[in-house]
């Protein structure tokens, strides 16, 4: 009965469950249950969901800050079918800023371990007694996702914190880059701070620093419909097609979970709403639940850890002005025979700017890599400079 | 302005942050093609609204809904483009009323698709037009608007009629019913339900719209284009095509739309042409032309059609004609020689003409030299009070052989000196590297040469005026070396750091101007007139001539007046639109980019032997935008700082005059004697200023004229002991304490080598950054400390001036932008007066106390007391005047040890000598204003309390304004603390003088509480305050403090508000904040919202903020904030202005660094005395009256739709001039410390 109820919405993947553990799930014994816990299969712990009613009244008595929460148990439902798609072992879920509990509840009830990263006082106490009336599957830690290890130097202050703290608490234990996924993380980004958080995400993504330290982290994160079009767009789209998009694609697999109307989230503003940004040239009509896996062989082919602020000056600088030329930024570089390496790469020789797609901008930049291009120093300084300029 | 940015491009992007100007001013941009996109994608939108709008008339045709409907639906589309492109506006605005107008085609289905087609046509040349950017067509956009919406209403009811009978009178075939059905589907809906709102918006727009300002925005619109076009005829005209010139006038001429840009000066530039070129033919051509498009010749164009009669001899009947129709015109033959600016020999030519007729015709003489009515200085300019100018110890000879020097440097327009650093010996290495050097500039200068003119004669290949042959005649205007010679200089001054594309551009741009400029005065004979005129000018000066009792300005008038030269002295105006010269310079920019070159392998000669650019372009990010950088490879800076050449290149304006400048005498006219030089310094393509200057009456500008000829008059001299030991340690490794910036060979170390860079750590990389960072920084200081001293060594032995000009609100300043009187303590300790007085009796004295306010000792002690400290430390500034490096170095200790030194060494010599009061003293004595900006504020509220703290109520010792506040916030906090508030409890003992100096002083300038806390928070660290408690204490402090001022400054806090919300509610009604000083000075705020123009260049597009380009609506927050900073800087700038004159009147030496006060020790007291007579006279005139009056009438005239609340409000706001306290104004006579 318990086991029936372990995986209530897991509808879609609940099917895919491990074979190997099906015949089991009649007799649960004590060690199968630490060995589902391992896991990431608990019971559930048949939690009550609060009604979307319920809460709004929560969260529009919580206040500033101000955030977007899934109130709806509809949406919630969805998306815990969407972070649990896949089979294997489910690695732990890190919420971040789950305010009302929504989805905490519901991602528990669904057997997942989870992590929820909390930083509204309001929401924390709440959380935090849920987290006592369970057996460990719900962990609360105090903190803000969105400001994840500060670049200002000095003692990290709360809400803020430090990645290492971080995933000591959740007990994390980093893993090698070809790894499967050691942990999950959702959230909905505050769309202020959208690009910026996409940016810097980035870069803490190629330079495998931060929460990438421990393995290829999977974010399963709600973005603007808009920014969605600009990490996915294709080359030649002119404006969208932008270094983020290049940076993002070549970096990550891309995949589109879910697309929900803006309306369907919660803010706890007293209108009632947060801004919506506003976009004219492309649609912006949802929020758009991404999941950005890292690609197993990112760092191959001479892309480093190390090298790989210079891949991310050199696509930035390409894609200033997408209607460039790519051979003449090559030899504005004072490059030798750009025309060569561009047709030993087949890359077409006045191919412009916007127009090469984000492979070949890894493989162009692998390449120079073994040219004598980026170890002129003047190239260096500028990548430093431009790290400096990003990371303020 | 000139000078800022020269300034801002030698130091490097350092500096420029600090400064801020340029990267506000200018942004780069990326990628004109997406615009472009963007831009289609709009005008497809707009094709569909137009879709929908047909289908709509076509339902109409069927139905009878009113045509009322019709017209709100018209409008909608019209006004969205308001937010686009002001070109498709007019496209679609046409387009509509073309579509709506009533046409007898049979078939209306064929006419819809001709309409489409050729609208099609139409939106593609007009986008191709806008690409160009030159936009002409941009201007009338406004006008057709207007004109579109009444057409509308006329047109759309016959429009209705007619189409309802068409559809009557024949069937439709199918294929049209089934068009129009998919369009009415998709019409309807959409049109009623999706553009209703806009209409409404449209109708709140156009009231708000007032009418005022719609005219305002034109004419200011229409008057860039005017410059546009007229820049470009002039320029045709100085290279003698007057071809060409009628040529572009012939395309804005047969064009309607056009046609509206041009005015009388257009047609004249180019009859002017002719003219020279003696066919009176083309000339009386032209004059048809003018008047078959019903404009009026003016006096130019006569005086320019009857010396072309003179020239092709035309015979006297047909001069007597010309002059009759001068006559009918309602003009003067004596006007012509009057108003008209002459080049060359015009004027004989117009006058041979005019005696042909009238063979006894007489000059007219010159008009009688108006005198300034300001109350201030009905005194000063009485003629019954008149006092001889003081005289230069030069004679004019003298005079005339430096004027000859000075003339000579500025006919160079660059000069090369030699840099302090030139004492260090050569080593191998740098010989070689010079070597190296040479050679590659040699190459560089026919690479350069080669490209250019490439270029040129590509360009002068296509024949139509689209944009980058636009460039082509500017290209002409010089001689094509003296272009390399420009873009030489460039590089040779790129700092390694590399510079922003567009601050590049724009001095590439100003550059050409300015030689070409100088070319024009020099071709149009103005020069000579004004080398005539100075030769006797230099009378006035001069020891051996007669005293004559003319100011400086009256005397050059009279000069000018008896030469009959009229106004012909003043070239006529011929500035450059901002965007030219922007364009300009980016165009060469990208030669300069694409041509220099040089061999990979100079440094490593393992490397392969290519030529790589030496400049190259990047993006340098920063958050959401991005900048274009030029920076030149490692290569060539590498070569270059291991040349270490000593020869320092600079605009000759940079360098200080070596004669009296020339007078100012108007707006256009002063300061040196060919580099062009504005009166009034703003940002860049603002005209606001120069607009105002030149409609307020001449007479008006006399007393500031005349004050700043004042300034300029002042001679200096080099304080030779103090610039050698300068030098010397300059050259040593500099000192950091003693504000001399070490060279960059100082700067710390990264602890690894760069070169593997790529495998550092985080924290090696973020080190590297920071010593990177650091030698950047040390670089930017030292280049300009040693442009300063490079300079002050260059007329070391030379006695100099510098011409002064003014900011906005007329706060002074010397042009020469690097080595200055302004600058910082080591520049002022280099200047002497040239000027020497005997120091008198009490002058010893004085040279003592000043020495101790220099030291930033004895702040609020009385001047006995600092006198006798002094005196008590006599031995420490002897040691120190005679052992300055190997001594007591007591002067090192102080607040500006630079001067104390020099001070010190003045005094040492004066009491040595056998009679100290006879000792003649070159030395400049300080008197400071004791928070000036708080003074003015405390005397035009008469705040007693306050009018006490800032030293306007004569007192035994100086009282300090801050302390006090600091007292007054300490109470307040002792009862919050007493009340239990903990942050009151916890801030014990913190609170003092230093903690709210600060705060204090910027509150004058507007600061809020958002900017005084962070300042608070900053003090506070620095005293170790707990951290804990910091946001919160600072919180608490810097509200304390501005309560503290509220109650000791209550006027003063009452006339900031009403002065803020003055300027708000001006702001929100649309227009800019302007007043006139108590001198008459006019004043604008240059704030504005501003969109950029992109100026779209192949190597980069850049966004220019030009200010009198677009719609200008003011930054109401900038106006509202600036406008009690402003105000409060207008006064203090009067002030200074009213001193300055009356020292003159009492033959004192005096300069000012705003609220510093500088005169020779002997006659300090009169200066205090006249100083303070001044500021009783300023505010004895009702300021805030008189400011309220003026703007009362200014944005309140009873013409205007006065029923408006805003209007209402306004007029309240602005009648409500706070009320004063009772602090007797007189008492500041008396005050010893107001100024000390």
């Amino acid at each position: 009965m318990r086991a029936g109820r372990a995986l209530p919405g897991a509808a879609g993947c609940g099917r895919l469950l491990a074979a190997g553990l099906r015949p089991l799930l009649g007799g649960p014994g004590p060690c199968w249950a630490t060995v589902r816990r391992a896991a990431g299969r608990w019971p559930s712990p048949g939690l009550r969901v609060p009604q979307a009613a319920e809460a709004e009244q929560l969260v529009l008595r919580a206040g500033g800050p101000w955030g977007r929460f899934i109130a709806c148990p509809q949406l919630a439902r969805t998306v815990q079918r969407c972070l649990q798609a896949g089979s294997g072992p489910q690695p732990v879920v890190l919420e971040c800023a789950p305010g009302p509990g929504v989805l905490t509840r519901t991602l528990l009830n669904a057997g997942v371990r989870v992590v929820a990263l909390e930083s509204h006082p309001a929401f924390l106490s709440k959380l935090q007694s849920l987290e006592n009336s369970l057996d460990g599957q719900l962990k609360v830690i105090y903190g803000d996702f969105f400001r994840l290890d500060p670049l200002v130097t000095g003692a990290v202050k709360p809400p803020a914190v430090c990645s290492d703290k971080l995933f000591e608490a959740m007990g994390i234990a980093a893993v090698p880059w070809r790894a499967d996924v050691p942990v999950k993380i959702f959230g909905i980004f505050p769309q202020r701070k959208e690009r910026n958080t996409l940016w810097r995400l980035l870069f803490i993504l190629y330079e495998c620093s931060s929460i990438y330290r421990y393995g290829r982290v999977e974010l399963n994160i709600f973005i603007s419909e808009k920014e969605y079009k600009v990490l996915t767009a294709k080359p030649g789209e002119l404006r969208i097609y932008q270094a983020l998009s290049v940076l993002w694609q070549a970096g990550c697999d891309i995949q589109l979970l879910h697309m929900e109307p803006w309306s369907s989230f919660l803010t706890n503003m007293k209108n009632g709403r947060l801004a919506i940004p506003k976009s004219t040239r492309l649609p912006n009509d949802h929020l758009c639940l991404v999941r950005l896996t890292p690609q197993q062989n990112l760092f191959t082919g001479g892309l480093k850890p190390a090298n790989s602020a210079t891949f991310i000056f050199m696509v930035k600088q390409c894609l200033t002005k997408p209607r460039s030329k790519l051979i003449d930024r090559l030899n504005s570089w004072s490059l030798d025979n750009a025309d060569k390496l561009l047709k030993a790469l087949e890359i077409p020789e006045y191919v412009e700017t916007g127009n090469v797609y984000p492979e070949d901008y890894k493989r162009l930049f692998c390449a120079l890599q073994n040219s004598s291009v980026f170890t002129e120093s003047w190239f260096h300084d500028e990548v430093l400079e431009s790290i400096r300029n990003i990371n303020l | 302005m000139a000078l800022l940015r020269l300034r801002a491009a030698l130091l490097g992007p350092a500096r420029l942050r600090g400064g801020g100007i340029p990267w506000s001013v200018l942004r780069c941009y990326s990628s004109a093609s997406a615009k472009e996109k963007a831009r289609r994608n709009a005008i497809c939108e707009r094709t569909e609204l137009l879709e929908v709008l047909k289908a709509r008339v076509k339902q109409l045709q069927t139905s009878n809904i009113p045509e009322v409907t019709i017209n709100k639906v018209e409008l909608a589309p019209v006004q969205s483009d308001r937010h686009h492109n002001p070109l498709q506006k007019v496209v679609d605005a046409r387009t509509a009323v073309e579509h709506l107008v009533p046409k007898q085609s049979s078939s209306w289905t064929e006419k819809l698709k001709k309409e489409m087609y050729i609208r099609q046509l139409k939106v593609e040349k007009k986008l191709s037009i806008a690409a160009s950017q030159m936009t002409p067509e941009g201007q009338p956009k406004v006008k057709t608007k207007v004109k579109v919406k009444t057409k509308v209403k006329a047109k759309a009811k016959t429009k209705t009629k007619s189409k309802a009978k068409s559809k009557k009178s024949q069937k439709s075939p199918k294929a049209t019913a089934s068009t129009s059905r998919n369009q009415s589907h998709a019409g309807p809906s959409s049109a009623n339900t999706y553009h209703k709102p806009r209409v409404e918006e449209m109708k709140q727009d156009v009231k708000a719209q007032k009418p005022q300002r719609v005219h305002e925005d034109r004419s200011s619109q229409r008057k860039i284009m005017q410059q546009t076009n007229q820049s470009n005829l002039e320029c045709l005209l100085y290279l003698q095509q007057p071809e060409e010139a009628e040529k572009l006038l012939l395309l804005y001429h047969s064009n309607p739309m056009k046609r509206k840009l041009l005015n009388v000066d257009a047609y004249n530039v180019v009859m002017r042409g002719w003219a020279r070129k003696g066919c009176l033919h083309r000339v009386i051509h032209l004059f048809s032309m003018l008047e078959s498009i019903s404009l009026r010749p003016n006096l130019d164009s006569y005086a320019v059609l009857l010396e072309c009669m003179t020239q092709s001899q035309a015979s006297t009947k047909a001069i007597w004609r010309c002059v009759q129709h001068l006559k009918k015109d309602g003009f003067h033959v004596d006007e012509l020689f009057q108003k008209c600016l002459f080049e060359g020999d015009e004027k004989e030519m117009v006058l041979k003409a005019i005696r042909i007729i009238q063979p006894d015709y007489q000059l007219p003489p010159p008009p009688k030299p108006e005198i300034c009515k300001t109350a201030l200085l009905k005194n000063f300019y009485s003629e019954e009070k008149m006092v001889s100018y003081p005289k230069l110890d030069f004679t004019v000879q003298e005079l005339r052989e430096r004027f000859q020097q000075q003339l000579e440097m500025e006919l160079n327009s660059t000069i090369t000196i030699e840099s302090v650093e030139s004492t260090k010996p050569l080593t191998p290495q740098a010989i070689k590297a010079r070597q190296q050097l040479a050679t590659f500039r040699s190459q560089w200068r026919g690479a350069i040469l080669q490209a250019l003119q490439k270029s040129k004669h590509n360009m002068s290949q296509v024949k139509t005026m689209s944009g980058h042959s636009v460039l082509y005649p500017y290209l002409c205007l010089l001689p094509d070396e003296e272009y390399v010679d420009i873009m030489m200089q460039i590089l040779n001054s790129l700092s390694p750091q590399g510079e922003s594309l567009a601050v590049l551009a724009r001095e590439l741009g100003s550059k050409v101007y300015n030689r070409y400029l100088t070319q024009r005065k020099l071709h149009s004979g103005q020069l000579e007139k004004v080398q005539e005129i100075y030769k006797n000018y230099i009378h006035l000066l001069a020891k051996d001539s007669q005293p004559s009792e003319y100011l400086p300005r009256e005397y050059w008038e009279k000069l000018v007046a008896e030469a009959g030269y009229g106004p012909s002295l003043n070239l006529k105006d011929c500035s450059w639109p901002y965007v030219l010269l922007m364009r300009l310079g980016m165009y060469l920019l990208e030669i300069l980019v694409h041509a220099v070159k040089v061999p990979r392998n100079t440094l490593n000669p393992r490397l392969p032997s290519k030529l790589i650019p030496v400049l190259y372009h990047i993006y340098s990010f920063r958050s959401s935008w991005q900048v274009g950088l030029i920076k030149p490879h490692p290569i060539f800076s590498q070569i270059v700082s291991d040349a270490a050449e000593t020869m320092l290149t600079f605009n000759s304006s940079a360098i200080p005059m070596l004669c009296p400048p020339v007078p100012w005498t108007s707006p256009h006219f002063g300061a040196f004697v060919l580099s062009d030089t504005k009166l009034m310094r703003y940002v860049d393509g603002a005209i606001q200023h120069q607009q105002l200057l030149d409609q307020c009456p001449q007479v008006n500008l006399h007393p500031v004229l005349d004050a700043l000829n004042q300034l300029g008059n002042c001679a200096w001299k080099i304080n030779q002991p103090v610039l050698d030991i300068i030098i010397s340690i300059f050259n040593d490794k500099g000192n950091e304490k003693l504000d001399i910036p070490p060279p960059v060979s100082e700067a710390p170390k990264p602890p690894v080598s760069p070169s593997s860079s790529s495998a550092l750590h985080k924290s090696q990389k973020h080190e590297l950054l920071l010593c990177k960072k650091k030698a950047a920084e040390m670089h930017s200081l030292r280049m300009d400390a040693l442009y300063k001293l490079s300079i002050a060594n260059y007329v070391r032995d030379k006695v100099f001036w510098f011409p002064h000009n003014m900011d906005f609100r007329g706060r002074t300043y010397p042009c020469p932008p690097y080595f200055n009187h302004l600058g910082n303590d080591v520049t002022r300790a280099i200047l002497l007066f040239a000027e020497g007085r005997p120091l008198g009796p009490k002058g010893l004295d004085w040279l003592k106390i000043h020495l101790i306010n220099l030291t930033g000792l004895k702040k609020k002690n009385a001047l006995q007391e600092r006198l006798d400290y002094a005196n008590e430390i006599m031995e420490e500034i002897l040691d120190s005047a005679d052992h300055p490096l190997t001594g007591r170095k007591w002067w090192m200790n102080t607040d500006e040890p630079w001067q104390v030194l020099a001070c010190c060494m003045e005094i040492a010599k004066a009491s040595r000598s056998p009679d100290p009061a006879a000792f003649i003293s070159h030395f400049p004595v300080h008197q400071d204003g004791s928070c000036n900006g708080l003074q003015h504020y405390a005397a035009l509220g008469r705040d007693l309390i306050g009018a006490i703290s800032v030293n306007l109520m004569p007192c035994n010792v100086p009282q300090d304004v801050y302390s006090a506040v600091a007292q007054q916030v300490e109470e307040f906090r002792k009862k919050d603390a007493e009340e239990g508030l903990r942050i009151a409890q916890v801030l014990e003992g913190f609170i003092g003088r230093k903690v709210v100096k600060q705060t204090v002083m910027t509150v004058v300038y507007g600061v809020t509480r958002y900017g005084g806390r962070l300042q608070m928070e900053k003090r506070l660290k620095e005293i170790e305050f707990p951290e804990e408690y910091l946001w919160e204490a600072s919180h608490y402090l810097v509200k304390q403090v501005f309560n503290g001022i509220k109650e000791m400054f209550s006027a003063t806090r009452d006339i900031q508000n009403w002065l803020t919300e003055s300027a708000k509610l001006i702001a929100q009604s649309g227009r800019t904040v302007e007043w006139v000083t108590p001198l008459g000075l006019p004043i604008v705020q240059p704030y504005y919202r501003i969109r950029p123009t992109v100026l779209t260049c192949s190597m980069q597009n850049l966004s220019v903020k030009n200010s009198s380009n677009n719609n200008q609506k003011p930054d109401t927050v900038k106006q509202k904030n600036a406008f009690p900073p402003n105000f409060i800087h207008s006064l203090d700038s009067t002030h200074m202005m009213l001193t300055a004159l009356h020292c003159f009147r009492q033959g004192l030496t005096f300069v000012s660094v705003h609220d510093c006060y500088w005169t020779h020790a002997l006659t300090v007291d009169i200066m205090n005395e006249i100083c303070r007579q001044q500021f009783v006279a300023l505010h004895s005139q009702k300021i805030l009256e008189d400011l309220s009056k003026f703007m009362l009438e200014n944005y309140c005239s009873p013409d205007r739709e006065s029923r408006a609340l805003w209007q209402k409000k306004l007029m309240e706001q602005l009648s409500n001039v706070p009320k004063t306290g009772e602090f007797n104004l007189n008492k500041v006579i008396d005050s010893t410390y107001f100024f000390s």
